[in-house]
């Protein structure tokens, strides 16, 4: 049995598999493009605030450039104009430009020391450009703000500039103390002639970047041919970096970009822009080093929240997946296994069907045959009986025991035609075909009857029967019942003995209990008595072939009813007939209720 | 020393015997002028294109050779008036004196870079005494500038001869006085230009020369 069903749950299972690999599958893929997405969505934001901050923070410094080379101009435009500069310019007195200069630029060097808040126009040196584009030599350089020879010439130009120009220089290139002055060189237009004449570099302190809400990390510098300043980093960092973004520049041919670089360990996000586009001076960088760790801290996060997500997602699909599997499994197992198991039993059925049905067809036959091929020889021999019985010229003994072997042969008719009618309520021939049928008078005539028979021992009747009651079956076999018990009820009693006779309505039943005095049937023989051919062990000198019990049983059950031993102890034997009401009493006949 | 003296006081002495002078006349051609002819005559320098030159335009007519200095340095004056320096191109002999006057009633701060002289007075009142001057004892042209007044600008015209004479607004000019031989005789026009034309002086005689 187990396994005809094992390919049907395996059948199941796999389905079950199937199920949950594509949920897994489902989750997986989503899963996968979550932490895609989040992971480029984190790093595009950090990217962009980052930009944003490094973008306001060079507008801020744009913005302070601005202002400080307005100013410049104006000192310029105004230092230009000074008869002083311009005689010593124009008048070829290049020697008295310097002291003609200091007093004019004294407030810029001697301006307002550099405050944290804002801006301020402190300078630290200025020279002037002659009108080839080379650095005046100041006649005291502690005048106009000491300046190594290498610096200095990082102030020549190849000419000299129509507009404001910005540049960066380095100090003390090869010290620890290196430092880089952002320098403005602003042309000096003669006064007399509008062409440039000279050129006014002046030399500032860069501008820290004044970042906020970018994290304490951020590091700003500059890039400058080729040279990363950035005080943040150690020299060495400084130079791998440097060169890091001298590829990054070569490469590119934006002016601002950035790129991840890897610090200590550490992520970060590096940009840079150039701070003097178009400029006669080299060109140089601005540079700010964000740190991700935030982001990537964030990124990590996100990643556990989309991963525990996803896992009570797979969970979640798991227990959906066994329940929705299970919900399409069920018909489908059930399926299987139906069919399956269906296939195997309608086979067995089906052979067993087919032997049963060919046995019984030969049995049936072979009991009608039987049946048949007895009653035709039995009529003969009763014939015969009956016509030496009507001969006068035998002894007495000679008719008595003719008489009874004629009442064998009537015996054995009512055998054969017990057989019969078993064989054909076997064979499933026999079909009752219902109508009212009047128990009550059925059980007075056979009562009638009773008294007339030849060997009836002397018994009491009692009878408590209300007249018309009416029953649904036919009636030749609901006659057949009721003589059946009221034989047994005599056959089995004792001298003096009773037989009581009561039927009752009993809902949709009619109740019909035939009792009679007489040995009790034993207890391990209740379940037998109905069984064919069987004699009671206590009776055997009573005349019974053992077909009654079985036949009257099957018709009562025929009928819809049933037939049942109710008790048999102390003298007194019960049998309890039921049959269902009849629908509807015949026209005329009296109903008692 | 004595010799030159003495060679100096012949030559000052040179003005009184006219006659035996030779006299040169002419007209230099000025640039034109794109502005209105100016009835009050004032002049002021301008530079055009890095060029000084006085505004209407007028030339320095000045005999060059080699001639001896002046015995008793003279002394002139450009004042300092209305902002503007009068008059606005003063040739002078080598060795002059100039005094610059302040006639305004405000700070004048007077000074040149150039390289025939370099100086710078300060700043000083009208009522300065004693009024300030310089010597100018190289030949050569002097910008004059106000330190105040950045627009001021004033010529001086340092030569080494004391026969020179400025042009009428017209270009007309007459030098007379001048020693007989061989000279040559250049018109200063502007600071960069500077014509020059041989002449042949003859005592009593009147040449003509004209710029170009």
């Amino acid at each position: 049995m187990s396994s005809t069903v094992q390919p049907g749950k395996e059948g199941v299972a796999s389905f079950r598999t199937k199920l949950f690999t594509a949920m897994m599958i489902i989750v997986a893929t989503l899963t996968a493009l979550g932490l895609y997405f989040a992971q480029r969505k984190i790093m595009a934001d950090a990217g962009r605030d980052l930009q944003q901050n490094f973008q306001a923070e060079l507008s801020s410094l744009h913005d302070v450039e601005e202002l400080r080379q307005a100013a410049l101009a104006e000192h310029c435009r105004l230092l230009a104009a000074k008869p002083r500069i311009h005689a010593a310019l124009e008048d070829n007195a290049l020697d008295l430009l310097y002291p003609s200069a200091k007093d004019e630029l004294r407030d810029l060097m001697e301006g307002e020391e550099p405050s944290q808040t804002g801006p301020s126009l402190h300078a630290k040196f200025y020279r002037f450009l002659d009108g080839a584009g080379a650095v005046l030599s100041p006649p005291n350089p502690r005048d106009v703000g000491p300046l190594g020879p290498e610096a200095e010439m990082q102030l020549i130009l190849k000419k000299l500039p129509e507009t404001q120009q910005i540049g960066y220089i380095r100090e003390n290139a090869d010290d620890a103390d290196e430092i880089v002055d952002e320098v403005v060189a602003v042309p000096i237009f003669s006064t007399e002639t509008g062409d440039v004449i000279s050129a006014l570099v002046v030399g500032f302190e860069p501008f820290e970047l004044i970042g906020k809400g970018a994290g304490a990390g951020r590091k700003s510098g500059i890039w400058l041919s080729g040279y990363l300043y950035l005080p943040a980093l150690s020299k060495p960092a400084q130079a791998a970096l440097g060169s890091e973004i001298a590829k990054a520049i070569t490469n590119s041919t934006s002016e601002q970009n950035n790129f991840t670089v890897t610090l200590n360990g550490a992520p970060e996000l590096l940009f840079y822009k150039r701070l003097n586009p178009s400029s006669l001076f080299p060109p140089a960088y601005e540079i700010c080093v964000y740190p991700l760790a935030d982001s990537m801290a964030q990124l990590h996060r996100l990643r556990w929240q989309i991963g525990g997500a996803s896992v009570l997602l797979l969970l979640g699909g798991l227990v959906a997946s066994r329940f929705v599997a299970a919900r399409l499994a069920v018909p489908v197992e059930k399926l299987a296994l139906d069919s399956e198991e269906n296939r195997e039993q309608r086979k067995r059925v089906e052979t067993a069907l087919a032997s049963t049905s060919e046995k019984l067809k030969r049995s049936t036959r072979y009991s009608a045959d039987a049946s048949h091929q007895l009653k035709s020889p039995v009529t003969l021999l009763r014939a015969g009986l009956e016509g030496l019985l009507a001969r006068e010229d035998f002894k007495r003994e000679i008719y008595e025991e003719l008489s009874a072997l004629l009442h064998q042969t009537h015996r054995l008719n009512g055998v054969i035609d017990d057989l019969l009618l078993l064989s054909r309520m076997d064979a499933g021939h026999l079909q009752i075909e219902s109508e009212p049928v009047n128990l009550s008078q059925i059980i007075e005539e056979w009562l009638d009857d009773l008294g007339a028979l030849p060997d009836s021992p002397d018994v009491k009747i009692e009878k408590e029967l209300p007249v018309d009651l009416y029953i649904a079956g036919e009636k030749r076999y609901t006659s057949l019942i009721v003589q059946n018990l009221l034989e047994n009820a005599r056959r089995y009693n004792r001298p003096d003995g009773l037989i009581r006779v009561t039927a009752h309505r009993e809902r949709t039943e009619i109740v019909l209990a035939i009792g009679n005095t007489g040995r009790s049937i034993p207890c391990d023989e209740h379940e037998h008595i109905f069984e064919r051919f069987h004699h009671r062990s206590t009776a055997s000198d009573v005349s019974s072939h053992g077909l009654g019990l079985n036949l009257a049983r099957n018709l009562a059950r025929l009928h819809s009813g049933d037939l049942r031993l109710v008790r048999s102890e102390k003298d007194w034997t019960e049998f309890e007939a039921r049959f269902p009401i009849a629908a509807q009493a015949p026209d005329g006949a009296g109903q008692t209720t | 020393m004595r010799r030159l003296a003495g060679f100096n006081t012949v030559v000052a002495l040179l003005p009184i015997s006219a006659l035996a002078q030779a006299t040169v006349e002419g007209r230099v051609e000025l640039p034109k002028s794109h502005l209105a002819p100016v009835m009050a005559k004032r002049y002021e320098i301008v530079t055009r294109g890095g060029v000084l030159s006085t505004q209407p335009p007028l030339a320095v007519v000045y005999l060059a050779g080699s001639f001896p200095k002046a015995s008793s340095p003279s002394t002139k004056q450009i004042a300092q008036k209305d902002l503007t320096f009068i008059p606005s191109l003063l040739p002078v002999q080598l060795g002059t004196k100039i005094e610059f006057p302040n006639l305004d009633d405000t700070y004048h701060s007077i000074f040149s870079y150039s390289p025939a002289k370099r100086f710078d007075l300060g700043r000083y009142r009208p009522e300065e005494r004693p009024i300030p001057s310089e010597v100018f004892d190289k030949p050569g042209l002097v910008t004059l500038r106000c330190d105040i007044h950045e627009h001021m600008r004033g010529l001086i015209l340092v030569l080494n001869t004391p026969y020179f004479v400025v042009t009428d607004a017209n270009g007309r000019f007459r030098l007379g006085g001048l020693p007989a031989g061989q000279y040559a005789l250049k018109a200063w026009i502007d600071s960069k230009t500077t014509l020059e034309k041989p002449v042949h002086l003859k005592s009593g005689e009147v040449s003509q020369v004209d710029f170009p």
